[in-house]
């Protein structure tokens, strides 16, 4: 009779064939039939990332892409239970790993990062948040949309095929991803300034005056009536879009949660 | 009753149309978990109109590493907030190495592993305090086999004290794997711990080999199968039909649950059927 170490130590074999397609004899198995576990495991990772990563996918040799599957699949101990989460891990691998394949498509962890936000703006849990729909943009405090991410990234993935992206394309560039009402997910670029005036916003609520002179005293500087303008646009529009909810709540009625 | 596994891939189609009309409709809690946005409005529109049953897939309960009791309390908040009617996982292992391969492996037929996995079922309903159904799973080879498969599983039925979702279609797939008589296996389980049955399609890759792939209609052998467990049955258990891919239009699937619907009356109530007609 097998102890439940022998019975223990088989099932960890199997598992590892799974994992690497590396075999080692199992009594009692039928060879050629327990490749198909190696096959139908090995597919639902690679199906997970893909729908995951198709940018990615599309950046990528198709050899470096099973590659990189591969070795992420072997090499790494995926922890979520929830499948759709484990792409997250794929993507903090490759960083941690800083793969080979990052330095010759410079542009590819940013364009996991910008996908995986999607993803994770997607799917988050829904973020109670008490505001009205009554207020001024310029002088009533706005309520930021909780539901978003700011990214800071080093090539336009956002904004330019990722596969005819070169390094010559490197800059800075911000942008903040939202969900909406409706549950799609939203991108916007920012300027340095408006970046600075969302981080005040996920702090507290301010009105649009309170974040110019916030960033006003903050830099030490007085921004031109121009800037002021777009900043105020800016939030209008943000408001439209619903990166910005409503207003802080103070005697107005209507009150949504 | 008559349910259907919801999935995403019909979900907006199954909320705008009629076409299909279950009893309820099962998930599994691992898709749902923490999930808010566009999907979430999508799934409580589903729950106010059909009682829900789940399906869990993680929680890899023949698994040689320790169950995950952080995520399994997640599982029971889920299942008390969806009211959800029952809980099932597989007699099968999806974590190992301390990694989630996300499949369903199967679990070798020995003394050691009974033990190891009805002390994991146990554990499991002492923590959801509620009886849970384990799924007899497919499988295309056995591993390091010392007892024969209903040997096994009746030996765990006993020694966990938990329900049996019988899934016809496994039956169907594994007594073509290995050779055996699927009614005699039938037999051979204990009726009265059958909470729940599941019906599915699948695929013949080989002259040898059918894997269970939920992406095909249910044949009719498989049907024959599922009259013959009604008949040992002898009672009404929810039925699901599971159809994960390839997956067609709602009236189609409707046409199968009518099938399954039928098959069952026409077993349970033939006095009253016939009275019908
Ligand atoms: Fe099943």
């Amino acid at each position: 009779m097998q102890t439940y170490i022998d019975t223990q130590a088989y099932q960890s074999q199997l598992a590892r064939f799974c994992r690497t397609g590396q075999w080692e004899p199992i009594p009692g198995v039928h060879v050629q039939h327990v490749q198909q576990y190696r096959r139908l495991v090995y597919n639902v990772i690679d199906d997970m990332l893909l729908n995951a990563y198709p940018l990615v996918y599309a950046c990528i040799e198709q050899e470096e892409w099973n590659e990189l599957v591969q070795l992420f699949f072997s090499e790494h101990n995926c922890q979520s239970p929830q499948v759709w989460y484990m792409p997250k891990e794929f993507y903090l691998f490759l960083h941690k790993r800083q793969h080979p394949l990052l330095q010759k498509y410079p542009q590819l962890l940013n364009v996991m990062e910008y996908e995986w936000a999607e993803i994770a703006l997607f799917m988050m849990e829904d973020i109670a948040v008490t505001y009205t729909t009554f207020g001024d943009v310029l002088f009533s405090k706005l309520i930021l949309n909780p539901e978003h991410c700011l990214l800071h990234l080093t090539y336009p993935v956002h904004q330019k095929k990722v596969n005819t992206i070169h390094a010559e394309d490197k800059s800075c560039f911000y942008v903040i991803g939202h969900r909406n009402r409706e549950g799609a997910v939203l991108f916007t670029d920012l300027s340095p300034a408006l970046v600075r005036m969302i981080e005040y916003l996920a702090m507290q609520p301010l009105s649009v005056m309170q974040l110019i002179q916030q960033l006003e005293n903050e830099y030490a500087m007085q921004l031109t009536e121009k800037d002021k303008n777009a900043v105020l646009h800016f939030f209008e529009v943000a408001l439209q879009k619903q990166l910005l909810l409503g207003f802080s709540v103070s005697s107005e009625k209507k009150v949504f949660e | 009753m008559v349910g259907i596994g919801y999935r995403k891939d019909f979900a907006a189609d199954f909320a705008e149309s009629n076409d299909m009309q279950p009893s309820f409709i099962e998930v599994a809690p691992e898709n749902w978990i923490g999930v808010g946005g566009y999907w979430k409005k999508q799934f409580q529109k589903a729950l106010e109109q059909y009682p829900l049953f789940t399906h869990g897939l993680s929680l890899s309960i023949g698994s040689p590493d320790p169950l995950d009791f952080v995520f399994l309390k997640q599982v029971k908040q889920f299942l008390r907030q969806t009211n959800a009617v029952l809980y099932s996982e597989h007699l099968s292992y999806a974590k190992c190495n301390n990694a989630h391969l996300y499949d369903l492996l199967p679990i070798p037929f020995t003394e050691a592993a009974i033990h190891h996995v009805a002390n994991n079922i146990k554990q499991v309903q002492d923590f959801l305090e509620e009886r849970i159904a384990i799924e007899i799973v497919s499988y295309y080879t056995p591993v390091a086999p010392e007892l024969s498969e209903i040997d096994f599983i009746n030996a765990i039925l006993q020694e966990a004290d938990c329900d049996l979702l019988l899934d016809v279609n496994n039956v169907y797939v594994n007594s073509f794997n290995h050779q055996y008589n699927a009614k005699k296996f039938i037999e051979q389980l204990p009726m009265h711990k059958v909470k729940y049955i599941h019906m599915a399609g699948h695929e013949k890759v080989a002259d040898d080999l059918i894997i269970d792939t939920h992406g095909e209609a249910i044949i009719d052998p498989v049907y024959d199968l599922f009259a013959f467990t009604i008949q040992q049955l002898n009672r009404d258990v929810p039925v699901l039909l599971e159809r994960d891919f390839n997956i067609p239009e709602l009236i189609q699937l409707q046409g199968e649950i009518n099938r399954l619907r039928d098959i069952k009356q026409q077993i349970l109530q033939p006095a009253s059927y016939a009275n019908i007609y």
